[in-house]
């Protein structure tokens, strides 16, 4: 009997715990550190760095035996312990990390995630402890890549990567279709990916002249909705526009492109398919991202010569940029080290080094004079036209209304509803989330 | 199915001597030999079949991991690959530190293993052979563990290890330090007993005939050597059942250890192989080596625990 | 939580006393009647209160195991499942929002419904196969150990392997499903893109993956039934269907109980195979509970929306498991 009122007993004390180890954690994220400009020598301790970059044998070779030894010479009196993740789990480390109060002091995390991090407080304002301006950031990196580190008005974290996705087109293909220049309107994109696309006598599809599918289609979709002038959210992201007529017009287009036109069926291809469609000649044209030329590297090295990058050509050129950048914990106990971390990771060797060594776009705009952007034809085009590439995310609520975006759009493709109607359903439930 | 049954139940008792032995009509014996091998091909046949759909994927998984970057972007697919780049498998294992990996996994699956064998067998033999107040109550409360799913218990789970008490720097009250985070209790403890171990345990224990327990506690033996001595040499099929799933369980894991640990020498195979899934694209044809490797040990371990797949209480010799 | 309420019975619950099947319900009737410490048939009561205390020593660890580590975390769920809780600031009460935003969800409905549907095919037809197949494999073939080897591999072939595989079979194009179809002269299908036809071609997964376990499972059980049963029941001349009902599967009961719960139990919380075959999609028609349990925790920081989602798919499998404890009670006969 007594062991039974003790069991209760326990059950509750434990039920007090979890709650308050939850609010202890929270309270543990509190105070920013000082920050300023303090002299290498002086900075100094043990901090920590959480990065879904990096990992595997190249990564830790490249990050622990060249980048942090000069760091090092900088700043003999930091040393960095490293933790590794990977994108796929990124968020369940940081959600432990903040739910513990155990916040590393540097952060890399995407484009899409500062904002709500920011807006959090998990971020520390780089603008008031580390004396960086938009205008002086803007110096050194395209004006849309400043902003997906900063919120309200202040910079939160330093891009040091970015994921383009472009139009690209197998010039070889558009060729023998007699077409000498990829499209230059959505018209003419529309008339080239009917051409291009080849069925066979029953039917089945052999190759698709414009490929959604290989990419995320929700990156795809806002690619397109971007070269239609059209933008997510309104100027202080309060509202959803993406459900503007642009949006509508760009996900018919879509959804005509595969009902109406059967340029492309849906299942022909995916993003877990082994090669991009546009390697082996199953796609003349299609949205990929830049790491379509490693790729083709490795498996198709004679179509590398084909490959021809564009813009997707509409009201305004369209080109999608994501991206890994590297944030201070508001709560670090040496702000100072970190902050100098993260200047490091971003400046222009380091930066170019892990680029390099992803196959990714850099973001430093001087960069693109480098070897390695000169020698990659992908990323040398999304360097050249980076000042038109524009990014999601926007409201700290952005990771919340992510996710119901592939789904609309599917449902919209697979004609369960019309592309108003499916929008504004997602954009409905972004506005909710948005005031939640 | 339907083909399966009368295949099956023909022969679910394939061995029994003939009823009438004396009869030795001949010709009724061939035919019966003669049905009796008919009903065998038909056996294998089906189960040659059912065999081959098992295997596949994993022929499939080990034809990709020897197949180049090139050939995997053929189409349609190869099943068979043109030339057999075993390359693939050197460079999968330096794209991570492996060999670490692969220890760290051997050692966390270990110990969950023995610990799970050692005690969750003793609670399934009380739950299911000791009569003891509230013995039902724990029972239906293990099991209703299971019932909540991983990714709302995980966070709780962390902060208890996060605030562990007196460890990692923690004071009394488990404030201070990292608690057991990177640390191989973290990784070995709260994994290393799993309710439904206990709940198999429980049902193979409860299938033992009572003459046993009956006649040792006549015999005045203890409650402790009834289980050890009696009962728990009998459920050797459970052993090796509970001790293969629980070792490819934790062998397979990969969230815990990864939010648990910060450092890269208390990490296991599975992170490793998270290496070649990049936001990028996927390296398939060294996932697949990576894989392969992973999984050979698994198919080590089932065929070394079939020998423990015998007859139980049959050899027991209860008269 | 449901551990208080048997308090003060008085009754000695003995296997033989009560059939125990039921659980709770004897510990109520037991009270009920009012009936007062009753011995164990052969166990004299001094030894018996030794016996008792063994049993307690021997399930301590496991108490104290799960108490920590599960329950904890368990009742840390029911209770943050009424706040909005997002791990970035402290849970604040908000009473039932949490159930009333779910239940009006139409996505977590429809992964409600996909769950369901996914477990009432995916449970039964597995668990017929497996005990077939574990049947036929105690026979004594020369692959024996081989055949067993290979209908386990599924269990031990990474996800991410076996996801590839089956795209590749349900390519539209160039996948075996739709090659074998077109043999028969059935039209295939787009599987994993078409709402109408994903679900089921994640319930084939389910069934061909689930498989080996309760095989191997149903393998073990096999191995403690007395093959003298057999052997009478062959003198009576039973037939071997008819030795199959009326011993092979009644002996099966502990085991069934045990794989039945356990897959329900794994079915209802099916991920992996969502999440590399479809992520749910195409437009949610193969969403699960599990799946928007991990999108609401760690795509969406909700946690505590996710902890409700959660309790309510404890309250179906603990109402399913109830159900089927009373289905098969006598399971320790």
């Amino acid at each position: 009997m007594s062991s039974r009122t003790s069991r209760t007993r326990r059950g509750a004390a434990g039920l007090t715990a979890a709650l308050a180890l939850t609010l202890g954690a929270c309270s543990a994220g509190g105070d920013a550190g000082g920050g300023g400009d303090a002299a290498p020598g002086e900075v100094s301790g043990d901090i920590t760095l959480l990065t879904p970059i990096y990992e595997g044998t190249e990564g830790q070779r490249l990050l622990e035996d060249e980048l942090l030894p000069q760091f090092y010479e900088q700043y003999p009196d930091v040393t960095v312990t490293v933790d590794y993740t990977t994108y796929g789990q990124l968020n369940e480390k940081l959600t432990t990390a903040v739910a513990s109060g155990l916040i590393p002091d540097v952060m890399m995390m995407g484009v899409g995630w500062i904002e709500g991090f920011a807006d959090r407080g998990i971020l520390a304002n780089l603008s008031e402890d580390a004396g960086y301006t938009q205008a002086d950031l803007e110096e050194d990196y395209a004006p849309q890549i400043v902003e997906a580190g900063m919120w309200e008005e202040s910079v939160y974290a330093l891009p040091i990567m970015l994921d383009t996705r472009v139009g690209v087109a197998r010039m070889d293909l558009l060729a023998e279709a007699g077409y000498d220049h990829t499209p230059t309107s959505w018209e003419e994109l529309r008339e080239m990916a009917i051409a291009l696309t080849e069925r066979d006598a029953s039917g089945t599809l052999q190759r698709t002249g414009f490929d959604i599918m290989s990419t995320d289609l929700r990156q795809g979709f806002e690619t397109m909705f971007f070269s239609s002038g059209g933008s997510l959210f309104n100027e202080d992201f309060t509202e959803p526009t993406f459900n503007s007529p642009e949006g509508v017009e760009t996900l018919q287009f879509l959804v005509d492109l595969v009902n109406t036109d059967g340029v492309e069926d849906i299942g022909f291809t995916s993003t877990d398919a082994e090669v991009n469609p546009l390697l082996n000649g199953r796609a003349a044209m299609g949205i990929a991202h830049n790491s379509l030329w490693t790729q083709a590297e490795e498996a198709a090295p004679d179509v590398m010569e084909h490959l021809q990058p564009f813009t997707i050509p509409g009201e305004v050129p369209g080109m999608f940029f994501g991206g890994t950048m590297a944030s201070v914990a508001a709560g670090s106990d040496h702000p100072e080290a970190a902050q100098a971390l993260t200047e490091f990771l971003a400046s222009p060797d380091a930066a170019l080094a892990a680029n390099e060594q992803r196959g990714n776009v850099p973001a430093l705009t001087e960069l693109l004079d480098s070897d390695y952007v000169q020698g990659n034809v992908m990323v040398q085009f999304a360097m050249e036209n980076l000042d038109v590439a524009q990014r999601e995310g926007g409201p700290p609520a952005w990771l919340e209304i992510r996710g119901d975006i592939k789904p609309a759009i599917e449902a919209a493709l697979l004609q369960q509803q019309t592309p108003q109607e499916a929008l504004d359903t997602l954009a409905a439930g972004a506005q909710a989330a948005i005031d939640r | 199915m339907s083909t399966s049954t009368p295949a099956m139940a023909a022969t679910s008792a394939p061995d029994l001597p003939p009823s009438r032995p004396s009869a030795s009509n001949r010709r009724d014996r061939r035919a019966r030999d003669r049905r009796r091998f008919a009903t065998r091909s038909l056996l294998n046949l089906f189960l040659l079949v059912g065999a081959f759909t098992m295997i596949v994927p994993f022929l499939w998984m080990i034809f990709t991991s020897l197949k180049s970057p090139a050939e995997l972007a053929l189409f349609p697919p190869t099943f068979w690959p043109q030339e057999w780049r075993w390359e693939n498998y050197p460079e999968a294992l330096a794209a991570a530190p492996f060999h670490i990996y692969f220890r760290n996994s051997f050692i966390i699956a270990f110990s969950h293993t023995a610990i799970t064998l050692v005690f969750a067998s003793m609670a399934g033999y009380a739950l299911a052979r000791i009569p003891f107040r509230g013995r039902e109550w724990i029972f239906m409360g293990i099991v209703a563990m299971l019932m909540i799913p991983t990714y709302s218990k995980i966070v709780p789970q962390f902060l208890i290890v996060r605030f562990m008490p007196l460890f990692g720097g923690n004071d009394i009250l488990g404030q201070g330090g990292t608690g057991w985070l990177n640390s191989w209790w973290a990784l070995i403890i709260p994994g290393g007993l799993s309710a439904s171990a206990i709940f198999l345990f429980r049902q193979f224990y409860l299938s033992l005939p009572k003459e046993l327990e009956e006649a040792a506690r006549l015999d005045g033996l203890g409650e402790y050597r009834i289980f050890a001595q009696i009962y728990t040499p009998l459920v050797k099929p459970a052993l090796a059942t509970v001790g293969l799933l629980t070792f490819q369980d934790s062998w397979n894991n990969f969230l815990w250890p990864l939010l648990v640990t910060t450092s890269d020498n208390l990490r296991v195979i599975q992170v490793g192989l998270a290496v070649f899934q990049q936001l990028e694209g996927t390296a398939w044809g060294y996932l697949m080596a990576g894989t392969t490797l992973a999984t050979v040990p698994m198919v080590l371990l089932f065929l070394f625990c079939q020998k423990y797949f015998v007859q139980g209480f049959a050899n027991a010799g209860i008269k | 939580m449901v551990l208080a309420a048997a308090d003060g019975t008085g009754t000695a619950l003995t296997a033989e006393a009560t059939p125990a099947a039921t659980g709770p319900m004897a510990a109520l009737t037991g009270r009920l009647r009012g009936s007062r410490r009753r011995p164990p048939r052969v166990t004299p009561s001094r030894s018996g209160r030794k016996t008792r205390r063994a049993g307690w020593l021997m399930v301590a660890p496991t108490i104290a195991h799960i108490g920590l580590w599960t329950l904890i975390p368990v009742i840390a769920t029911f209770a943050l499942s009424l706040t909005d809780y997002s791990v970035f600031d402290a849970p604040a009460w908000i009473g039932l929002d949490n159930y009333i935003e779910i239940i009006n969800d139409p996505a977590f409905r429809k992964a409600t419904w996909n769950t369901i549907v996914y477990t009432f095919w995916t449970v039964p037809v597995s668990m017929a196969i497996a005990v077939v197949i574990a049947v036929m494999l105690n026979q004594k073939l020369r692959l024996q150990n081989w055949y067993r080897a290979a209908f386990f591999l599924p269990q031990v072939t990474a996800t991410v392997a076996i996801a590839m595989v089956w795209l590749w079979m349900f390519n539209p194009q160039t996948g075996l499903v739709n090659g074998i179809l077109a043999v028969v002269g059935i039209p295939g299908q787009a599987w994993l893109v078409d709402p109408e036809w994903a679900l089921w071609a994640v319930i084939l997964v389910g069934v061909w993956q689930g498989i080996g376990m309760k095989m191997l499972i149903y393998i073990a059980a096999l191995q403690n039934i007395d093959e003298n049963l057999y052997e009478a029941a062959s003198l009576d001349g039973a037939s071997a269907v008819r030795k199959f009902f009326a011993i092979t599967l009644p002996m099966l009961k502990p085991a069934t109980f045990f794989v039945f719960v356990i897959s329900i139990i794994g079915a209802f919380q099916v991920f992996d195979q969502v999440y590399v075959l479809t992520d749910g999609g195409p437009a949610n028609a193969t969403t699960m509970m599990t799946y928007e349990v991990y999108r609401a925790a760690f795509q969406d920081f909700r946690m505590g929306l996710a902890c409700a989602q959660s309790v309510l798919l404890f309250a179906f499998l603990l109402v399913m498991t109830l159900i089927s404890r009373r289905a098969t009670r006598g399971d320790e006969e």
